[in-house]
């Protein structure tokens, strides 16, 4: 008898998508993440636009990495220009990249994902229970928002990074404010780990998974590298940035407006998970205690271990962001304006690691300056292909007559990957 | 007094306007003791979908007709329509489209299969349906948001500045970024409420919040032109968050 369990419209998520699974008694016939989020062919609206507008027009592809956007953005017209940013400049967009890694975590930990676990339909609906886990995720989420507001600006599009730099530079009082609101935070952050260590565990299966992460070079990050690492049980292979397209060979598939990327031939995961698996040595003692508290073992095939990976992110970045900015506070900021690029004909690729996982720009400029062709890949749509198989594992460990309980652990597996619905729908040269 | 039943929305955007809302970190628990809120699926998979609205907020906009069926679906079952951010307001970024071939972009995109899907030309909440409000900005300000609760709450409908944004970037001393600078600024076009974000850093205004309701495109046209740009480049800046008076699709 052929049965169709199907989520019609996912909560809890950024965007707009479904899950439909095609049962035939326990044979899974098909699983599909159907994204029916509109498109805006934003990476086409760019044709024709000079390097300057650039970066503000794709951080609109979504709100929740816009930074990322905007900063991936800014990397690859340097890039394309062979524009070398200072130290400091670095520094900062190391920030705002924490900072948005922070707000979205907080997010997504106590907000979107904790729910599920304590069964519960919204984070509104929790707080009336248990009102100060709900408002210890608010107040880290604030302070990830805090970060982006006195770095880049604006907490959703930031405005302050440039190609080139800085427009301005964060006043000292700021930075005070950020280093007190930093101390709470870290206080916080053990709260966080002892909240998400408590979580009734949930099963949903487990799948040989292939990881995939930019290589940050001496320290755990998400803005520097040129390398993309590639984990499987055959060892890992690196990629250059420039070759990303070996890395996300694209198809259309007719459910989705997405597209589907693979590594050879196999699905791959990228996120928190993939980035702890693969450069996880980077972290220091203090996240070793965190992971044995959360009881993350990687590698694992676990998708779930996902929301684990991401706390001890959280809880490692906003140390690192204290240290960060005490350091800034000590050395002081130079008035530094943004370089201004040699304007060239010429390619360049930007890769960074969003919240969500790896997310490439690649853009071909004209000899004055403006865009000819743009090619933007998103995490999620990195990961679309993954997170399928990942609902069959899960499938796989349920009772298909308790559509109930089958229903909840699909949807458990999409919210781990954080899936940026709006992201996923992007264009690219074919 | 009965709580007044209040929807969250969204069709095609990013998000960043519902974000926002929840980015009201301070207020959030307290917004939900004041109002029923009966349906906001990035925030809760339980909802109401039946139930009659006073206000339902909307944010992104109409490129499917997915899109205009949630919408006119929305307006059915509630008393107050609200367009939150600038792609609910005036069309956003996807309007950007109006510049380009749409079919010609969605043939170099998604190949053949670009036939099968289901997509139109970006358009506003109002070109579909009555709309009472709109909070523009690309994202809404938090103030703006919260000060428009407390509107509705208080029986009022809430007001924008009807001055562009020069007005608060000249009460925050601000360098003039068109005027000493020869910046392609759209200070003078665009409906304040940011406080000037934008050029209290230094950076020009790009006009996300969309126009201002004296704004004089043909006038300001002619002044950045006489500054050096070529039309092209001020129409394509102009239009980046809103269509251009007359443009279509």
């Amino acid at each position: 008898m052929s049965t169709r369990i199907v989520v019609d419209h996912l909560a809890r998520v950024e965007g707009h998508g479904g899950i439909t699974v095609e049962l035939d008694g326990r044979q899974v016939q098909a699983v599909r993440f159907d994204v029916f989020e509109g498109a805006r062919l934003i990476e086409g609206l760019i044709g024709g636009r000079h390097w300057t507008e650039v970066a503000q027009i794709v951080s609109r592809i979504c709100s929740i990495c816009s930074s990322s956007h905007a900063l991936t953005s800014i990397k690859a017209t340097e890039a394309a220009f062979g524009l070398m940013v200072s130290p400091q400049t670095l520094r900062l967009r190391d920030l705002l990249n924490r900072g948005e890694n922070i707000e979205s975590h907080a997010l997504h930990l106590f907000l979107l994902a904790a729910p599920d676990y304590l069964e519960y339909p919204s984070a509104i609906h929790l707080a009336a229970d248990n009102p100060d886990a709900v408002k210890l995720g608010l107040r880290l989420k604030r302070l990830g928002n805090s970060i982006q507001e006195v770095i880049g600006g604006r907490c959703i599009h930031p405005v302050n990074c440039v190609v080139g730099g800085f427009a301005s530079m964060p006043t000292t009082d700021r930075l005070l404010q950020l280093r007190q609101d930093l101390l709470q935070g870290v206080a916080d952050a053990q709260a966080a780990v002892a909240i998400v260590a408590g979580l009734p565990p949930v099963s949903c299966g487990r799948v040989d998974t292939i990881f995939a992460a930019l290589d940050p070079g001496a320290t755990y990050g998400y803005y520097d590298g040129d390398q993309i690492v590639v984990r499987s049980a055959r060892g890992d292979t690196r990629v250059a940035a420039a070759d990303y397209r070996s890395l996300t060979a694209e198809s259309t598939v007719a459910h989705s407006h997405a597209k589907h990327s693979s590594w050879q031939g196999s699905p791959f995961m990228t996120g928190a998970l993939a980035r702890v698996t693969i450069h996880g040595h980077l972290l220091d003692e203090g996240s070793a205690r965190v992971r044995a508290r959360l009881g993350l073992g990687v590698p694992t095939g676990d998708p779930l271990q996902n929301n684990l990976a991401q706390a001890v992110e959280l809880e490692y970045d906003i140390r690192y962001t204290l240290a960060l900015v005490e350091q800034l506070l000590q050395d002081g900021l130079r008035p530094e304006p943004p370089l201004r690029p040699q304007v060239r004909a010429g390619h360049g690729t930007g890769v960074t690691e969003p919240p969500r996982g790896l997310l490439v720009h690649s853009y071909t400029y004209d000899a004055q300056g403006f865009i000819r062709e743009a090619d933007i890949i998103t995490p999620t749509a990195m990961n679309a292909a993954m997170l399928e198989r990942h609902m069959r594992g899960a499938v796989a460990v349920s009772d298909p007559e308790n559509e109930p309980e089958l229903k909840r652990r699909l949807e458990m597996v999409a919210r781990a990957y954080d899936p940026c619905i709006s992201c996923s729908v992007h264009l690219v040269r074919l | 007094m009965t709580k007044p039943k209040v929807g969250f929305f969204g069709v095609t955007g990013c998000a960043g306007d519902l974000l926002n809302v929840l980015n009201c970190e301070d207020q959030l628990l307290d917004l939900v003791d004041l109002v029923d809120i009966r349906e906001f699926l990035m925030a809760s998979s339980e909802g109401d979908h039946e139930v009659m609205l006073d206000v339902a907020f909307i944010e992104g906009c109409v490129v499917s007709q997915r899109d205009e069926d949630v919408v006119k679906a929305v307006r059915q079952r509630t008393r107050l329509l609200v367009a939150l951010g600038t792609c609910a307001m005036w069309g956003g970024v996807p309007t950007l489209d109006r510049l380009h071939d749409r079919g010609a972009l969605l043939q170099q995109v998604y190949g053949d299969f670009g036939r099968t899907i289901d997509t139109r030309p970006a358009q506003a909440l109002d070109e579909i349906v009555k709309v009472d409000f709109g909070l523009p900005g690309c994202p809404i300000e938090k103030h703006e948001f919260l000060a428009a609760v407390a509107n509705l709450l208080n029986g009022n409908l809430p007001q924008l500045p009807h001055y562009p944004v020069c007005a608060e970037c000249r009460f925050a001393e601000n360098r003039c970024l068109l005027g000493q600078d020869g910046a392609l600024c759209l200070g003078p076009l665009t409906i304040a409420g940011c406080d000037a974000r934008c050029p209290s850093l230094g950076v020009a205004c790009n006009g996300c919040r969309g126009p201002a309701p004296d704004a004089n495109f043909e006038s300001a046209a002619t002044l950045y032109q006489s500054m050096g740009y070529t039309r092209a480049q001020v129409e394509r800046a102009m239009a980046t968050f809103a269509p251009l008076p007359g443009a279509v699709h």
